[in-house]
């Protein structure tokens, strides 16, 4: 399948700084794309280049395989856009603003009516159609928020760190909402720095730093990048200089850290590592409270790759 | 269609103030018109006059006689000057007509001043004078072809009684019609505070830039947006002034209709206009709600005081009225106070209204020019 969007050699610069600095990236049909990266690495940024939204210095934007400019309103048509800021009117109900924002696509009011109401279905908020948004709280805000960014069915979805400063509840729900749009057979663009969302969520995950893509690739395939395959937490009562040393040579062991009774031991490859540990620990009689493997995350990927972590 | 039923929903929920403001203007006008309204028992009343006749009874006399006596009261005082001027004194009389001993030769041959008069020089005497006035000005149309006296006096009779009753009824407007002015002076304040409130608040609630950026996203064309919100915009400013025309029909009644009237509403239609244009400018400069009704009392409150919609303007001192100048409320209410006076509709009379009314689009217009310059330094 054709590429849904196709950004080639994308530069934007602020005064003195390289926001975007040479991004090239392509989304396929029906995927949900993650765009991953810390505070500032120009996520937004990139976004609202593709959008339109900003002027850029270089590169090329093709959206449904046509040129994307400020007046292709019939690629505008097909998109929806749900950004990083709340962005409702005040004076509006929850019900009266998607249906605003879903008027500026649909014209035929019965099939608007139809669509506002999936679209509170979908982010449920059925409770609070006619409430207004200062009555709202933060994460339902957010909600209302997607809702008016998604309601007119776009095949093409961005949403700009959707999950900021929400509520456990809110936020699944959310993730929720966006699996049933993808079902749907949307095309999706996540941006967040939340690397769990990331995981759980999407299919490829582009991560950015300082404007530029520094990986790009499944999950998985990134994880490969971590130069890890498991990696095992224990809290441990006491534990010798010697021993440590042991452990550092038990089988498949790369790398072991230990710091105020927390022991962790990184694994490059093989299955069962954990066992193995838990038998020395017997055998030494080394008394361990809670003990936990962990796959390499993506926070590890980006520790690799830039020496620092994700999020401060 | 989608902006303006947005726009429409907003309104209501602000409905509130520009109600406030309309009750506001029906008060103060309201009252201010009960004040006046003794205005209303004159109208019934005819002059009181005193007619003092050195001449014979002839019968050019006779018929000027009869033409007073038909639309005034005749008094009657003590034959000397002082008891004369006691009844003008004690208002016993409004208006003395003094026939000089040879009026009649006067008269036929179109001598300027056929009588003397004296007056208390108030609204009565004014319908007196005016009564007078007729008479000679309808005579004078006819003197110099007619010159049998007795067609002549005929001639003048007719005519008179066709017109006099249509141009007594215009003078008596003049007290319905100063309750108008009053109206459409005090409306100044409501007119610029409702299109500023309302207008100020539209703009900055449909141009927030977040919300702004979803539009510049969608489908709609921008340049569509902005038209449809200045649809709605000018549709509400023109409700608002249909509203408040009506609301002056309501309460000063049909003298509205007459010429005067037309022009007041003509005028505040164009008032209206500029008020306009001032909103979207300052709704393009001002993006902060919570300082919006500051702005509104600094505009309207202002330039009401400053320019006389509540003090007449007589009142105010020089340097006042000087800065109000700079004001386009200047122009619409001394432009209300100048058709108030209008005696007379022809070109010369009307040359300083169209004046006004010109000034007060080149306002609108300038407005509209800043506004576009600093819309497009802001998009940049
Ligand atoms: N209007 C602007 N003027 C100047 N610099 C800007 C502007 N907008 C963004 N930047 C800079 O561009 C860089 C990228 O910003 P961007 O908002 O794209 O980051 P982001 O990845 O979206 O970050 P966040 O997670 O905080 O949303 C940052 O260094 C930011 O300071
Ligand atoms: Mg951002």
């Amino acid at each position: 399948m054709k590429n849904v969007i196709e950004v080639k050699n994308l530069i934007k610069e602020y005064k003195n700084i390289k926001a975007v600095d040479g991004i090239s990236l392509e989304v396929k049909k029906g995927e949900i794309l993650g765009l991953l990266g810390p505070n500032g690495s120009g996520k937004s940024t990139t976004i609202n280049c593709i959008l339109s939204l900003l002027n850029f210095e270089k590169g090329t934007i093709q959206i449904f395989g046509k040129p994307m400019a400020p007046n292709a309103y019939d690629i505008k048509r097909e998109i929806g856009v749900v950004f990083q800021d709340v962005a409702v009117f005040e004076e509006l109900t929850v019900e009266e603003n998607i249906d605003y924002f879903c008027g500026l696509y649909i014209n035929d009011k019965r099939l608007r009516k139809q669509y506002i109401e999936e679209a509170i279905e979908l982010v449920s908020l059925n409770e609070f159609k006619k409430f207004y948004p200062k009555q709202l709280s933060g994460g339902l805000l957010r909600r209302l928020n997607i809702a008016c960014g998604i309601a007119h069915k776009p095949k093409l979805i961005f949403l700009d760190e959707p999950t900021v400063a929400v509520d456990p509840q809110s936020r699944n729900n959310i993730l929720d909402g966006i699996e049933k749009l993808r079902e749907n057979g949307a095309t999706i663009v996540y941006t967040t720095h939340y690397m769990e969302e990331v995981e759980i969520l999407c299919d490829r995950v582009i991560i950015l730093d300082k404007g530029k893509v520094i990986a790009n690739g499944t999950p998985d395939e990134l994880k490969e990048l971590a130069n890890m395959e498991e990696k095992v937490n224990v809290e441990v009562d006491s534990i010798t200089e010697k021993q440590l040393e042991e452990i550092k040579k038990l089988k498949n062991v790369d790398e072991i850290y230990y710091h105020n009774q927390n022991l962790t031991v990184i694994y490059k490859k093989g299955k069962n590592n954990l066992i193995t540990l838990i038998d020395y620990f017997k055998k030494e009689s080394i008394l361990y409270d809670k003990i936990y493997s962990e796959r390499p995350t993506l926070n590890d990927v980006f520790l690799e790759l830039t020496g620092k972590e994700l999020r401060d | 269609m989608t902006v303006f039923k947005a726009y429409l929903k907003i309104l209501n929920k602000n409905k509130f103030l520009v109600i406030l403001y309309t009750v506001i203007l029906i008060f103060f006008a309201g009252f201010n018109m009960q004040n006046n309204d003794t205005g209303t028992s004159f109208m019934a009343e005819k002059p009181d006059v005193l007619i003092v006749n050195e001449n014979e009874t002839d019968n050019v006399t006779k018929n000027f006689i009869q033409y007073i006596e038909k639309h005034t009261t005749i008094k009657e005082v003590q034959e000397t000057e002082e008891a004369r001027n006691d009844a003008l004194f004690y208002r016993d009389v409004n208006y003395i007509i003094y026939i000089p001993k040879d009026f009649k030769n006067s008269f036929l041959e179109g001598k300027k001043l056929n009588v003397e008069i004296k007056s208390t020089g108030d609204y009565q005497a004014s319908l007196a004078e005016m009564l007078v006035n007729r008479y000679f000005n309808v005579a004078n149309i006819y003197r110099n072809v007619i010159k049998d006296e007795e067609t002549l006096l005929e001639m003048i009779n007719t005519t008179l009684e066709k017109e006099v009753f249509i141009e007594v009824t215009s003078k008596l407007d003049i007290e319905k019609f100063a309750k108008a002015t009053l109206f459409y002076n005090f409306a100044n304040y409501s007119i610029l505070a409702g299109c500023v409130f309302i207008i100020c608040f539209m703009v900055s609630s449909f141009k927030e830039q977040k919300v702004k950026l979803r539009i510049m996203v969608s489908s709609i064309e921008y340049k569509k947006f902005n038209r449809q919100l200045l649809f709605s915009n000018s549709l509400f400013a023109i409700v608002l002034w249909l509203c408040y025309v009506i609301l002056s029909i309501i309460l000063v009644g049909d003298v509205m209709f007459t010429n005067q009237g037309m022009f007041l509403i003509l005028n505040s239609f164009i008032f209206t206009i500029s008020a306009l244009t001032l909103a979207l400018l300052i709704g393009n400069l001002v993006h902060n709600k919570e300082a919006m009704s500051g702005i509104v009392n600094v505009i309207a409150l202002g330039s009401s005081f400053l320019c006389g919609a509540f003090v007449p303007t007589e009142f105010l001192p020089d340097f006042v009225l000087k800065i109000a100048h700079v004001l386009p409320s200047y122009y619409y209410i001394h432009n209300n106070d100048l058709i108030a006076s209008l005696e007379t509709i022809n070109l010369e009379t009307v040359k300083p209204i169209f004046l006004n009314m010109g000034i007060l689009l080149f306002f609108g217009f300038m407005f509209v020019v800043m506004t576009n310059i600093i819309t497009k330094k802001r998009n940049r």
